[in-house]
Parts: C-alpha cells; structure tokens; sequence
C-alpha cells in the first residue's frame, strides 16, 4: 500500500517534469524556427546550436546544467528541454521550409503577404512535420526525466536508481515498469491525435 | 471592402530598356517591349530565354537591375507589391492550389484576406467556378488531389480571376497537360478571352499554342528580343532564321488555322469586272477588246457573279443582262479564317471565291493556288 502510494506520487512527479520540459521546449524551438524564416544567420545558428546538444550524450548535458545553475527540479527542466528542442526545432524547420517552391511562388504571385504565407502556406504544410517531432520530443523527455533524477529532478528515476544501489529488484520494477507504460501510453496516444489531425489530403499517403 | 483595385483598365504596359541578371549571366537584357490594353501578348521563345523574367517583372515578383516597368505610365516600382499583385491574375504551369483547403477555398483566399463576407465569397466562387466550366455543387468541396489536371488548371484560371483584375499574367497554364486536354483549354480560353475582355500575357513553348491564341506574338531568344508581330507577320515576314524556324514559316500549311483569307489571296485586276447591268451583247464586245476570257460582276448587295466569254456568246441575242446569266460566285470578308474558307470551297464544289476587303473586291481566292502557296 505504501509502496503504491509512492509510485503513483512519483509518477506524477516525472510526468509534470518531463512535460513542463516538453511544453518550455515547443514554446522556445517553434517561435525560434518562425523568426528563422525570416533571417538566415538565426535560422544557421539555430541549427547549429541543436545539432550540437543532439551529439553531447544526454548524460553529458543533463550533468553539464549542474554547474551552470545547480541542481533540482528546474535545473532538470532545463536539461530535459535542451535536449527535445532538436527533434521539434528539426522537424518544425523541415516542415516550414520544405515547401513546394511552387505553392509559395504562386502564393505571392497572387498577392500573399510574407507573413500570410507562413500563416496560409508555410504552417499547414508543416504541421505532419511538428507533431512527428513533438511525439519523438515526448518519448525523448519521459527517458531523460529519468537521467535528471540524479541532478535532483525526482520522479520515477528516484526510484530507479535506489533500486539499484540497494539492489532492490521490486524497487527497480516499480520505477521502470511506469516508465515504460508512459512510454507506450505516449506512443499511442500521439498515435491517435495524429490520425486525427492530419490533413484530409495526406491521409491517402500514410 | 479594404483594397482598391491599383487600376481598373489596363491601357498599356510598358517594359523599358530593361535588364535583369544573375551572377554574370543575362536573364532578359535591355528588353523594350509594350503590350496593349485589351489584348493577348504571347511571349514564346527556347528554354532559358527570359520569358519567365520578363512576366514576372510586370507583377513585381522579380525586379529589374535597371530599366523601367510601367503599368498605364505609373513605374510598377511606386506600387507596393501585394496591392499590384492583388490587382493582377496570375497563372502558373505548377497551379500552386493549397492542398489543405478546398477548392473554394482555395479560390476564396484572397477575398478572405480582403474582408469579404462568407457570403459574398460564396456567391463569388460560385460564378466563377461556373465560369470555368466546373458545376459548382460538385466542386466547391472538393481538394486539389481529387482533381484532374485540367480541372486544376480550371481552378487556378478561377483563382487568378477572384479580384475580376484587369491584368492576367500565365506562365505555362496549359504547358502540363497532355496534346488532347491541352486543345479542349485552348479552345475554351479562347472563348472566354473575349468574354473575360482582359489584358493578358501569356507564356508558352509551343508555336501552335501561340498562333491559336495571341493577338501579337513577341519571339525572345537569348535574353532578348527577337521580333514582335502578328501571326500572319510573323510567318511571312521572319526577320531572321529563328524566328522562322521557331514559327515554323517554311510549312505555312500547319498554320492554317491562323492564317485568314487576305493572307493567301491572289491580287485583282480591276479590269475583270464588269457592270453587271451591261446587256450581254455588249459585254461581249467589251471582252474580246478586252482580251477577257472571263469576267466578274460585283452587285451591290455583296453578292458577285463569274462568267466566261462561252457563255456570253451564248446568250448573244437573247437581250438577258450580266447579272441574269452569270453564275454565282462565293464571297469572303478578307478577315475569315483561310482554313473556312477552303472548306466551304470544298463542300460547295467551287475552287474561287471573291476576297472583299471592307465590302469592296480586293482579291481572289484559288484553292489549288492556296494549297501550293502553303506546301
Ligand atoms: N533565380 C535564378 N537564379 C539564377 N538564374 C536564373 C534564375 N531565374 C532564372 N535564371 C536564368 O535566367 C535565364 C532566363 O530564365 P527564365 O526563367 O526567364 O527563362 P524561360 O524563358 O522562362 O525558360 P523556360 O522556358 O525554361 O521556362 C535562364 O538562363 C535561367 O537559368
Ligand atoms: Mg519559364
């Protein structure tokens, strides 16, 4: 019973850290991404700067925020957020830029602003593109919410890792078993709203 | 409604000295060109000659490095883009529909962006799907990819004339569908470019194309411009080897659909026509003075007549005039498609016709001429 307890608390707690680092990463790669259309040296750097957290071992990032600004919970959103921002960064930039010239030639040819045409053309184009990125983000942020336990994050990889130092097997199963039911709750659920959400003209392509 | 059209009439555009180039290549260079109000200019010429460059300067999407565009005398460089583009319709090869909004939607963006009601949006597309020969009830809901390609292409003709712009610029419309589809469009534009009663450039590769539907045809090669003219000008006077390599001059036949009556008739010597009144008597003293085997009369009704000095002889004595004893002869305005014209010869079984040029005579048509005239 105590146990039960514990695992439903901590599993709360990892999902509101791996999805306040999900929601501060949408929020901060898809404007980044929108003002990139617009200049070329920001849309470089950000590339640039997410390619680079993508190659550090997220181990290595989620060690490197302790230093920088200490240990804890946001500390820990911090690290998980640098380390999602890539797949959504990537995929909204693909999904923005890789529009038919076409579309967006005949779009101004007909007297579209540059911003009605991210707005009209741009956007809709890349939403398949964002939600695949934000579901990738997903399942990457429950993963390391369980790495940031060590910087003090909490949550499920608390458990976790006292199973393993204690050599606790029920301890060990009572963090993994929820991670990986999140996992798979995860998957299923963007699954669905994907399917929802995609546009009737796409759907004969999936 | 927020926007005002740039202008309502088009009376000219004029294209100046200009010169557009990227990297140390020329795209279009020192270009002189004006287009009419009212009519259909064809730009035609090979891959990479500038004919692309050239329309899209006229709507902005490209501006010149030097030189001057101008609209009815304003620098198209005065007007802000979006409200010249806005005030001109464009059509390109590739369409552009927005694949995640329905047709009328896609129709309808524009006006959506320019305040209109939903209503007034629907009433509009409605009319214009009409127009491009789409029964709206079928269409109005569907998505681009449920379309044909020509059906697109309707709709991208639809789209372009949502604001009703004075001014259409097409780029291609017609150059990806296949031969058969590509002749049904061709022969309903041309229907509609009268009703539509617009300025038009027009872009093509093809010469058939070109000659079924421009007033003028300017040829371009090699960023410039070769030699501007009417079809007929084109295929009789080439100014040069391209243009009649381009134009196809040396086999007049295959623009026969283009040509007109005036094109291939056969001068008139006045000396043929008799008054039609003259007894028959008479008028055959006149030929054999004349040396005339033949001879025509020309009534004021329009109607004209053909006789030969056999048949004048015959009717000597009877008193009977000119007008009773000649045969019929057809009559055609000199402006009729020389392609009718040899039809109708064919099925009534003459082989000359009488060429009026504004109700007078001014010529002769012979189908065994016409046919090695053409060859
Ligand atoms: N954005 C660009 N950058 C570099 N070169 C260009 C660009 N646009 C056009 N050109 C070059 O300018 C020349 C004229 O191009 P343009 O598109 O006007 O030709 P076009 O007559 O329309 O050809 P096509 O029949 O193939 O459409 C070509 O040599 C082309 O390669
Ligand atoms: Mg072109």
């Amino acid at each position: 019973m105590v146990i039960s307890a514990e695992i439903l608390e901590a599993t709360l707690e990892h999902f509101f850290l791996a999805y306040t680092a999900l929601l501060a990463g949408i929020i901060v790669a898809v404007p980044l991404v929108l003002l990139s259309l617009y200049s070329e040296r920001l849309a470089s750097m950000v590339m640039k700067f997410s390619n680079l957290v993508q190659a550090v071992p997220s181990f290595a990032v989620v060690a490197v925020v302790v230093p920088l600004i200490g240990i804890g919970f946001t500390p820990a959103v911090i690290a998980i957020m640098l380390r999602v921002l890539l797949p959504i960064v990537k995929n909204t930039y693909i999904g923005l830029f890789n529009v038919d010239p076409a579309l967006i030639d005949s779009a101004k040819g007909i007297g579209l602003t540059e911003f009605q045409i991210i707005r009209n053309v741009r956007l809709p184009n890349a939403y398949p593109a964002i939600f695949a990125g934000i579901k990738f983000a997903a399942i990457l942020a429950n993963s390391i919410a369980v790495l940031t336990a060590l910087i003090g994050g909490g949550g499920l990889g608390s458990m976790i890792f006292e199973g393993l130092t204690n050599f606790n097997t029920a301890k060990i199963l009572a963090g993994t078993l929820p991670v990986i039911g999140i996992a798979l709750f995860l998957d299923f659920s963007f699954s669905v709203l994907e399917r929802r959400l995609t546009p009737e003209y796409l759907k004969n392509d999936i | 409604m927020k926007f005002k059209k740039l202008f309502n009439r088009i009376e000219s555009i004029r294209l100046e000295k200009v010169t557009k180039r990227y990297g140390d290549r020329f795209a279009v260079r020192d270009l002189d060109l004006e287009v009419r109000g009212g009519e259909l200019m064809i730009l035609i010429g090979r891959s990479g000659s500038g004919k692309t460059t050239t329309l899209r300067m006229i709507n902005r999407l490209i501006d010149p490095d030097s030189g001057r565009v101008s609209i009815n005398g304003a620098d198209v460089e005065d007007f802000d883009p979006v409200r010249l583009r806005r005030s001109i319709g464009y059509v390109i090869q590739n369409i552009g529909l927005l694949p995640h909004l329905k047709v009328s939607e896609n129709i309808g963006l524009i006006l959506k962006l320019e305040g209109w009601d939903e209503a007034k949006i629907r009433e509009r597309v409605t009319e214009l799907l009409n127009f491009v020969s789409l029964p709206p009830e079928s269409f109005m809901d569907r998505y681009p990819h449920q379309l044909s390609g020509g059906q697109q292409q309707r709709i991208g003709l639809a789209r372009a004339l949502a604001m009703d712009p004075p001014l259409l610029l097409m780029d291609e419309p017609f150059g990806a569908l296949d031969p058969l589809l590509r002749t049904q469009l061709q022969d309903e534009f041309c229907k509609i470019k009268k009703e539509l009663g617009k300025t038009i450039v027009f872009v093509t590769h093809d010469v058939n194309e070109a000659f079924k539907l421009g007033d003028r045809v300017a040829i371009m090669d090699n960023a410039s411009l070769v030699q501007l003219g009417t079809p007929e000008e084109l295929i009789f006077e080439p100014s040069s080897e391209l243009v009649s390599e381009i134009v196809d001059s040396k086999r007049k036949y295959r623009h026969m659909e283009v040509l007109k009556v005036r094109d291939m008739m056969q001068p008139l010597d006045p000396g043929y026509f008799l008054e039609g009144s003259l007894p028959a008597e008479i008028a055959l003293q006149k030929m054999v003075d004349g040396g005339l085997e033949v001879a025509l009369v020309f009534k004021e009704s329009g109607a004209a007549g053909r006789i030969s000095l056999n048949e004048v002889l015959k009717a000597g004595k009877t008193g009977k005039n000119l007008n009773e004893i000649s045969k019929p002869l057809l009559v055609f305005p000199a402006d009729a498609s020389l392609f009718e014209g040899l039809t109708q010869l064919k099925e009534e079984g003459e082989s000359m016709a009488l060429v009026l040029e504004e109700g007078m005579p001014a010529g002769l048509l012979f189908s065994d001429r016409v046919l090695q005239g053409l060859i």
